[in-house]
């Protein structure tokens, strides 16, 4: 398992900790933008756009984005994994939240 | 009349200073009460007041003061209030937040201010706001609420299990900024009186502004009135104001969620119990003083790990009433003792013990037929099919290895029972469910947060 380069957990407010660097994400599908793009809302409530996604048409209504942190709002996709339609955001958030602060020992 | 003027804060008052007059609101008034003790009889009701500060009292009267008091001292009204008493406060029969209580006696004055009555506010509230009610659920201090009224219910009837006697009861839903909804249940005559107003217009999505309820846990977290609330329904002051125009503007439309479904025990809808009320690891649960006398039950999750192949698994049982049916090897048709009858054919119900794991121990539990038949997915008739048809046990195992490694939440009962003298713990299956991860989750969050506030 290659753990060089792990990719932190991260909500729309920590998005600009890791600028450049590559983060995990779930989103809530607003819109695609044609085949590649899409938009998303976080766990914390801010739109974030998606761009260079494999198959924008083919998501469900919550995605989980691995890749490139592109600006304050933006990802560059290295890949999308489908969550379905039920997923509890606010637990997440706090997961995130966790992660990346008192527990932030535990994943990276 | 003789009153000096000079008007005191609540705040100071203490009971070796008895020269003092204040200015003060009457916020609650009790009904006149009859009281009997080794002295005598006599009437008795209290006050609740608040000066232009802030600060609260509560002053009590009895017998003479009580006639004398009762009729002058108003809900609402100002008066100039000097020669009473104080003393340390009997926190047992108090609601207010104060070290001293106050009593009147005969001799005690009471004017009424006529003049800036707006000075004083109408009533003192601090409420706490819908999604911050959490950390109050089971505290002992009543709370004030406001919010507005998405639904008031019709008037129940519920009888004291103690009293025997009727107690009617009401429950209104309201909602706040925060965009949640907690219920408020009401009873007695907040129930009927002042409900059935709260009902006329709750079309119109009325502000109500609750004071001195309590908090407790019932779905995560519910609102319950008891003698000393009181109810405001759209109250002149700003909070209510506040939230009349969030409703107007986006409250009306917005979507909400219930304040107890993010907090444990809220996330079940379920008439009793909440899955996580009894919820325990398996180390705590095998322990030899678990279930001795009578049987405790808990609620656990985990997989279960392993099934023995060569066990049992079933009994032959009669068709009729269940029990257990002994064959005729000669005839091949079934004696049931119980109903003292012979059948042609019996059903076989499940009986078996399997061994259930989570992350702190195991233990080995025993279930039975509806329970089984849910863990295996096939009936006991279809398993023992199975079992002789498959010589070589490759299909009846593998079916026995699909079971485990599956999450579950088991309701368990465990008891101690002595066999052959020595004591054995029985664990039984009494219903079983498949895992909720978002109550997991919610769970478990509510589990860290409440280690870090240990720590």
């Amino acid at each position: 398992m290659d753990t060089s380069n792990p990719a932190p957990l991260v909500n729309a407010e920590l998005l600009k900790r890791y600028p450049g660097r590559r983060v995990r994400c779930v989103l809530k599908l607003v819109r695609a933008e044609g085949n590649s793009a899409f938009s998303g809302l976080t766990s914390d409530g801010m739109h974030v756009s998606v761009k260079q996604v494999p198959s924008a048409t083919s998501l469900s209504q919550y995605v989980e984005v691995i890749g490139v942190v592109d600006s304050d709002r933006s990802i560059r996709a290295e890949m999308c994994t489908n969550f379905g339609d039920n997923f509890d955001m606010s637990s997440f958030n706090q997961l995130v939240q966790m992660a990346n602060s008192e527990h932030q020992s535990l994943f990276i | 009349m003789g009153i000096s003027r000079r008007v005191y804060p609540l705040v100071t008052l203490n009971p070796y200073q008895g020269n003092w007059t204040i200015k003060v609101r009457v916020t609650d008034k009790g009904p006149l009460r009859t009281f009997r003790n080794a002295r005598g009889e006599g009437n008795l009701f209290n006050v609740e007041l608040t000066d232009e500060d802030g600060t609260q009292i509560q002053a009590t009267m009895f017998k003479d003061a009580a006639e004398k008091f009762y009729p002058k001292l108003e809900l609402g009204k100002v008066y100039y209030i000097s020669k009473g008493s104080l003393r340390v406060a009997n926190k047992q029969y108090s609601t207010v937040k104060n070290d001293y209580e106050m009593t009147l006696n005969v001799n005690s004055e009471v004017e009424e201010a006529l003049d800036e009555k707006k000075k004083i506010p109408e009533f003192c509230y601090n409420v706490v706001k819908i999604d911050g009610l959490g950390p109050h659920v089971n505290g002992r201090e009543l709370i004030d609420v406001i919010g507005v009224v998405q639904s008031v219910s019709g008037i129940l009837s519920i009888r004291r299990k103690l009293s025997n006697e009727e107690v009617p009861k009401r429950e209104i839903v309201i909602a706040d900024e925060s965009k949640k909804t907690v219920t408020v249940t009401l009873w007695g005559d907040l129930a009927t009186n002042q409900g059935e107003k709260l009902s006329s217009v709750v079309d119109e999505s009325p502000v109500v502004l609750i004071k001195k309820v309590r908090v407790s846990d019932f779905q995560g977290v519910s609102l319950s009135s008891n003698p000393a609330s009181i109810m405001q329904i759209n109250p002149d002051i700003p909070e209510a104001h506040k939230l009349r125009a969030w409703f107007s503007e986006e409250g009306k439309d917005a979507h909400m969620v219930s304040a107890g479904a993010s907090l444990p025990g809220g996330g079940v809808r379920t008439g009793s119990r909440s899955i996580f009320a009894d919820r325990k690891f398996l180390s705590d649960v095998i322990l030899p003083t678990v279930g001795d006398g009578k049987p405790e039950y808990f609620n656990v999750k985990g997989y279960v790990s392993y099934i023995k192949p060569d066990q049992a698994m079933y009994y032959l049982a009669c068709q009729s009433c269940n029990k257990k049916v002994t064959e005729d090897s000669v005839s091949s048709k079934f004696w049931c003792e119980a109903c003292q009858k012979t059948y042609e054919e019996c059903s076989r119900r499940y009986i078996m013990t399997v061994k259930f794991s989570d992350f702190r121990g195991e233990a080995w539990i025993s279930a039975f037929n509806e329970q089984a038949e849910a863990l295996l997915g096939m009936s006991a008739d279809k398993l023992s099919e199975l079992r002789s048809q498959d010589v070589e046990s490759k299909v009846y195992s593998r079916e026995l290895e699909k079971v485990t490694w599956v999450p579950y939440v088991l309701r368990i009962s465990v008891l101690q029972t002595e066999y052959m003298n020595e004591k054995r713990q029985r664990i039984t299956i009494r219903s079983l469910s498949s895992v909720n991860w978002e109550h997991e989750s919610k769970y478990l969050l509510e589990q860290i947060a409440s280690m870090k506030k240990e720590a």
